[in-house]
């Protein structure tokens, strides 16, 4: 199972930087970065990082409310129209996610793309079902 | 089981007979002092007498102001030689109020004390700790006095440094302990951090918490945390501290030391005593104290006499958990509102941590009230639409409580600041 950090953030100066100190002291490694914000003050700030597990241990630890949360990540091609022949395939898979965003590659041809969906085993089923590539634990996690 | 069984359930004609005997020894002592004796109503009614303890009445009332007015010696009424102790409010903003004790009336407050920790179940085979701040502050010397009188080993921890006051319990085998309700939430954090938990891993059997007006909810919710169960404790120091009145094992009321106080509760607008049973001010005189009388004081404390008697065989009345304070109250968009009703809602709410804050503010030259909340970290899963619901929830309950809809503010959980003494919920900063 693949899973993001998700922390809950106040909209404060500094705040956002209490977290990357965290993970840095850990040299927690970060992969891909998702902040949410809602017009009420707070929000979610989503991370792929190195270590999963001991970022959530770390960051609640130190005070915050971090929770871990499963997601699905595929792969598509990082060239113009990339996403868009994802989504394609997406749709004909029937998913419909909550949240997603995206990472690239070092090797310069591909990207990851992170879908945050409730109902992750039967997106994984669908998603493998048209086709598409889910990407391997070790690899989302860069180790 | 009683403390003192024949004062505790004194026939109530005994008792005001009592009280009217007590009241003319007070206003005779009062006299000596340079404010009350320049009260003609006292002079008067030394002159001719009370009989009926409704002519406390005719006796005006003493309020906080009065007594920062006179300070710091005004309403000292022996002499200074015979004075052993000072108790005072911190006086940030202008004099402080101080009040002073001769040996008599510290072992009457201590005799108050034991006798309120004796009917709330504890014995002098208990392993007691005050959790309270020594120092000027009541809660701290208060407590020990009475503690040590009924018998108690005494643990004065002294308030904060969590870790110290867990190691405390587990070294000595804690029984009872004291604490102010806001306190608690935060120890029972400082719990878990180190992977324990206080229903298992301490020998607590009861908590007494006062000092701060708080809701039952609040109160179940620390009943649960500790695996405990917790009583009320209501005290004010211009009445000595804690000990003025107390809940039993019936847990239904406080019990309001009738023998020690006269107790009134009057409309804060009329000045006219309420009806039996209503919400009025509570007004309070005392009975038993040399160096310092005070007569009629207004107390600003809500409340009511709860009707009917007591189970546990006590004459003296109960006074129900204290509504909030009547200078607490604040005015937004045109409605009366008390801080105590908003912590009513968010007690309820499982999701919600037991600190908040209100601030009023003015945005866009309209007054606002914004009620920040802490989100409780093991409801955090991450979901933004959880938190979205969570948020209109709270608004919806808030507004049906108090008729104005509140601004409601997630917070981090720990990020509202914590009070070691009286939390402070509301903050004004409105434009005027």
């Amino acid at each position: 199972m693949t899973y993001q950090v998700s922390i809950f953030l106040e909209n404060k100066i500094g705040h956002l930087e209490k977290v990357t100190a965290v993970l840095k002291e850990a040299e927690i490694n970060i992969r891909s970065l998702h902040l949410n914000h809602t017009a009420n003050g707070w929000g979610i700030l989503n991370l792929v990082v190195s270590n999963p597990e001991l970022a959530y241990q770390l960051l609640n630890d130190h005070g915050m409310s971090a929770a871990l949360r499963e997601i699905v990540v595929v792969k598509m091609t990082d060239k113009p129209g990339g996403l868009d022949n994802l989504l394609k395939e997406i749709v004909k898979a029937g998913v419909n996610f909550t949240n997603a965003y995206g990472r690239v590659v070092n090797d310069g041809v591909s990207a990851y793309f992170v879908i945050d969906i409730q109902d992750i085993p039967e997106a994984r089923m669908n998603l493998t079902n048209v086709g598409l590539e889910i990407i391997a634990d070790q690899n989302v996690y860069g180790i | 089981m009683y403390w003192e069984k024949e004062i505790e359930t004194l026939e109530r004609k005994d008792l005001e007979k009592l009280q009217v005997e007590r009241l003319m020894k007070t206003l005779n002592q009062a006299v000596h002092s340079p404010y009350y004796g320049r009260v003609p109503e006292i002079r008067k009614a030394i002159k001719t007498g009370i009989n009926l303890i409704e002519q406390i009445r005719e006796l005006p009332f003493t309020t906080k102001e009065d007594l920062r007015n006179d300070f710091p010696w005004g309403f000292l009424a022996s002499d200074k030689r015979d004075v052993v102790r000072l108790h005072s409010s911190s006086g940030t903003t202008g004099n402080p109020t101080a009040v002073y004790h001769n040996k008599h009336d510290l072992n009457s407050w201590a005799n108050l004390m034991a006798r309120s920790l004796f009917a709330a179940g504890v014995r002098d085979t208990d392993v007691f700790q005050n959790m309270a701040g020594y120092g000027l502050f009541t809660g701290g010397l208060g407590f020990q006095y009475g503690v040590e009188m009924l018998g108690c080993l005494s643990i004065p921890a002294g308030a904060g440094n969590s870790l110290r006051q867990i190691k405390l319990m587990r070294d000595y085998g804690t029984t009872v302990a004291h604490a102010i309700p806001s306190y608690l939430g935060r120890l029972y954090d400082v719990f878990k951090e180190e992977g324990l938990d206080p229903r298992k891993d301490t020998k607590l059997h009861t908590l007494v918490i006062g000092a701060e007006p708080h809701t039952e909810e609040h109160r179940l919710r620390i009943q649960e945390m500790f695996g405990v169960k917790a009583y009320n404790s209501f005290g004010l120091s211009e009445m000595n501290g804690p000990g003025v009145a107390f809940e039993c094992t019936e847990q239904n009321g406080l019990h309001i030391w009738e023998d020690a106080f006269i107790v009134e509760i009057i409309d804060p607008i009329t000045l006219k005593p309420v009806a039996d049973g209503e919400i009025g001010e509570l007004v309070m005189t005392t009975l038993d104290r040399q160096a310092m009388p005070v007569i009629r004081y207004r107390t600003r404390d809500l409340t009511r006499f709860l009707p009917g008697e007591c189970k546990c065989g006590r004459t003296h009345r109960r006074l129900d958990r204290i509504a909030g304070r009547s200078d607490d109250m604040f005015i937004i968009k045109g409605c009366n509102v008390f801080p105590m009703q908003i912590e009513g809602v968010l007690m309820k709410l499982p999701e919600v941590g037991e600190d908040y804050r209100i601030l009023l503010e003015t945005i866009d030259d309209q007054d606002e009230m914004i009620v920040e909340v802490e989100v409780k970290k093991d409801w955090f899963k991450g979901d933004l639409s959880f938190l979205d619901k969570l948020q209109k929830h709270i608004t919806h309950l808030v507004r049906d409580e108090v008729l104005v809809r509140p601004l409601i503010k997630l917070v981090e959980p720990g990020s509202i600041p914590k009070n070691e003494g009286k939390a402070v919920r509301v903050f004004d900063h409105r434009k005027k």
